[in-house]
């Protein structure tokens, strides 16, 4: 069996996947350089080191994300709803619909039986619903990114942002804190409202089956817990993988499908 | 392929083709929005019907006039009245259509300084004979109105002759799309979007010769046959397209649109107008006839049952919607012509734009993902 990659370039993330014989080898992540051929080939070289082969053994290799157009050593791209929905799709087998929350977007796609994408919707209208937001949230509190999601489980008050702009809510949010407002209380209305925006996305897919969630997003348990109360159904949860990885996988899943004529994609 | 070039440039530059046109003999340019708007009539009067796209440029004046939620179109119309990008018309003429125009037509009267400004209240329902009794005369109304205004005759055989010369370009735009569909490499969808878009605004009669002249260039007699390539058929729905790098972009994804249902598509094409009897009445019935647009009424499900033909017709994988944002008309119609589509088992997808297009990454990735999915 072949050693295959996959490479998503996203706007404040760049990951690579090798994997052989539908195993990871190796993985990397890396925040994302100003041009995303530096990101691509810094994600890549960190996969390949920890895989321990070279570039030279990627039989074949596919590149997703924002970026995709400038990587230089794929052998092609594919759009990143169709990787996340592959990559959802063997994370956990069982996955109907799926929600990627992503740097700059945010999409629902509800899969077919092998995985394929039947329908989706994306944000199209402004940042918030999407990583950036919580970027900006998390920077405006002073506190790392991975620590946000876990201020909900604590807060006592959560404030309700009176606006899901980005800019606004940044304004909203140093108001409290100026206020006084626990940065809990204020951590979780941000996650809040982060879900309350994905709600409306998802409702519009009509969520069937499993749902399962990626994108760096899927790790903030503020934000996936108010979601599944909001749509009334449970998101669930997989430890094949990093969530946030899922289109890095997706795309090295459908570079081996590529090379040995598996799969049932629609791809050509 | 001068003469494509010629027309894909008129079409990136109508203004300048304008103001070549009104020279010296200052021929008279009646400026217009909507597909509703007879041009026959227009070109009868010896003048040329000019179709206005919206902007290109920064909207600012009209926001003093507009709110900001009324359509690119209507905003940025007005902005190049305002601007003084449009002072080559001699005036314009407002098809009875959507609130946004109706409004728009009010403003452009008081604001816009042309000499020359009409109403044409057509009916809503369109399938009525009493709608085809009033059409007709409300029609005839439009055409006395311009004859004045321009100190023209406008006889019926001017009216005959103009019918004959407006058919031809639509007969020709007819074979261009039909050629198109069938194998889509004979010109790019772009190139024909270009095509559609310069028929639009030029002098008619250099429009149909120019048309027909490229269409024997181009072989349509013949046209070779390509083996399946594989790509993806798609076809798009909605009101007006001003950006040809829409179809680019799609072009790129693997995705030809070989066909469309947009005001500046096959709306503008579709149908003939008689050349026997009395031209203003069979100028009515070529609008009665026709698919309306969703400004129109004439049944419940129209539109629905042609999308879904149209695509079956075409063998197109899926549809996408070209709504301009806030187009009220068009967004009432999707969700049961997607509804259509859904039953028939036909994809579909929303884009929605203005007189810019969205930022480019996410409107590719998400054109591929559709293209991919289809």
């Amino acid at each position: 069996m072949s050693i295959v990659a996959g490479c998503d370039v996203g706007s404040l993330t760049a990951k690579a996947v090798i994997m052989k014989n539908g195993k990871i080898i190796g993985s990397h992540i890396i925040k994302s350089k100003p041009r995303p051929k530096d990101s691509a080939d810094a994600a890549l070289e960190g996969a390949l080191s920890a895989a321990g082969v070279s570039k030279a053994d990627i039989a074949y290799c596919i590149g997703t994300g924002y970026g995709r157009e400038k990587i230089d050593f794929v052998n092609e791209v594919v759009s990143e709803i169709t990787c996340h929905g592959k990559g959802a799709r063997w994370m956990l087998p069982t996955a109907e619909t799926v929600i990627d929350i992503g740097g700059q977007d945010c999409k629902t796609m509800k899969l077919d039986k092998d995985g394929n994408v039947d329908r989706f919707a994306a944000n199209d209208k402004c940042a918030s619903g999407t990583g950036r937001f919580l970027e900006v949230m998390a920077k405006v509190l002073h506190i790392d990114i991975d620590e946000l999601g876990k201020l909900s489980a604590k807060a006592k008050n959560p404030i309700t942002l009176a606006s899901t702009c980005t800019v606004w809510a940044q304004a909203d949010v140093i108001k409290y804190i100026n206020s006084g407002v626990s940065i809990e209380d204020i951590g979780a209305g941000v996650n809040t409202a982060m879900a309350v925006r994905v709600a409306i996305l998802v409702n519009a897919v009509k969520p069937e089956g499993d749902i399962f969630m990626t994108g760096g997003v899927a790790k903030n348990i503020g934000v996936l817990e108010t979601l599944e109360k909001l749509i009334g159904k449970r998101i669930k949860r997989s430890r094949k993988a990093d969530p946030q990885m899922a289109g890095a996988i997706g795309a090295a899943l459908l570079s081996m499908e590529k090379i040995d004529g598996s799969g049932n994609n629609r791809l050509k | 392929m001068q003469l494509l070039e010629k027309l894909c440039q008129i079409a990136e530059n109508p203004y300048a083709y304008a103001e070549k046109i009104k020279g010296d003999a200052r021929t008279p340019i009646i400026g217009y929005f909507c597909s509703y708007a007879p041009e026959e009539v227009i070109c009868a009067a010896g003048a040329v019907p000019f179709r206005i796209f919206g902007t290109r440029g920064d909207i600012s004046l009209a926001d003093a006039h507009l709110q900001s939620y009324c359509c690119s179109l209507a905003r940025g119309g007005l902005e190049d009245a305002l601007t003084g990008r449009l002072s080559f018309l001699d005036g314009t003429v407002f098809p009875h259509t959507c609130d946004s125009i109706q409004r728009l037509s009010d403003i452009w009267r008081l604001n816009g300084g042309f000499s020359f400004h009409s109403d044409i209240v057509l009916p809503v329902k369109l399938d009525t004979p009493s709608a085809r009794t009033y059409m007709t005369a409300v029609l005839r109304d439009f055409r006395d109105e311009l004859a004045a205004a321009l100190k023209v005759p406008l006889t019926d055989d001017d009216l005959t002759s103009a019918v004959r010369t407006v058919n031809q370009i639509r007969k020709h735009l007819g074979d261009l799309y039909a050629a198109h569909s069938k194998t889509p490499g004979i010109l790019s969808a772009k190139a024909l979007h270009q095509v559609i878009k310069a028929a639009m605004v030029m002098d008619r009669k250099e429009a149909a010769a120019d048309l027909a002249a490229l269409l024997e260039s181009l072989g349509l007699d013949n046209p070779p046959t390509v083996a399946d390539s594989g790509r993806k058929r798609v076809i798009l729905s909605g009101g007006i397209c001003n950006h040809p790098d829409l179809y680019s972009l799609m072009e790129v994804a693997g995705a030809d649109v070989v066909w469309d249902d947009l005001c500046t598509g096959t709306r503008y094409v579709e149908g003939l107008v008689g050349e026997t009897g009395d031209p203003i009445a069979a100028i009515a019935e070529r609008y009665m006839e026709r698919m309306v647009c969703p400004a129109k009424h004439s049944d419940n499900t129209a539109r629905g049952r042609n999308l879904v033909e149209l695509a079956r017709t075409h063998q197109a994988g899926g549809v996408i919607f070209l709504f301009l944002k806030f187009c009220d008309p068009h967004a009432f119609d999707y969700p049961y012509l997607k509804q259509f589509l859904d039953e028939a088992g036909i994809p579909s997808m929303v884009l929605e734009i203005e007189e810019r297009l969205p930022p480019e990454g996410q409107m590719k990735t998400r054109i591929e993902s559709f293209v991919e999915m289809i």
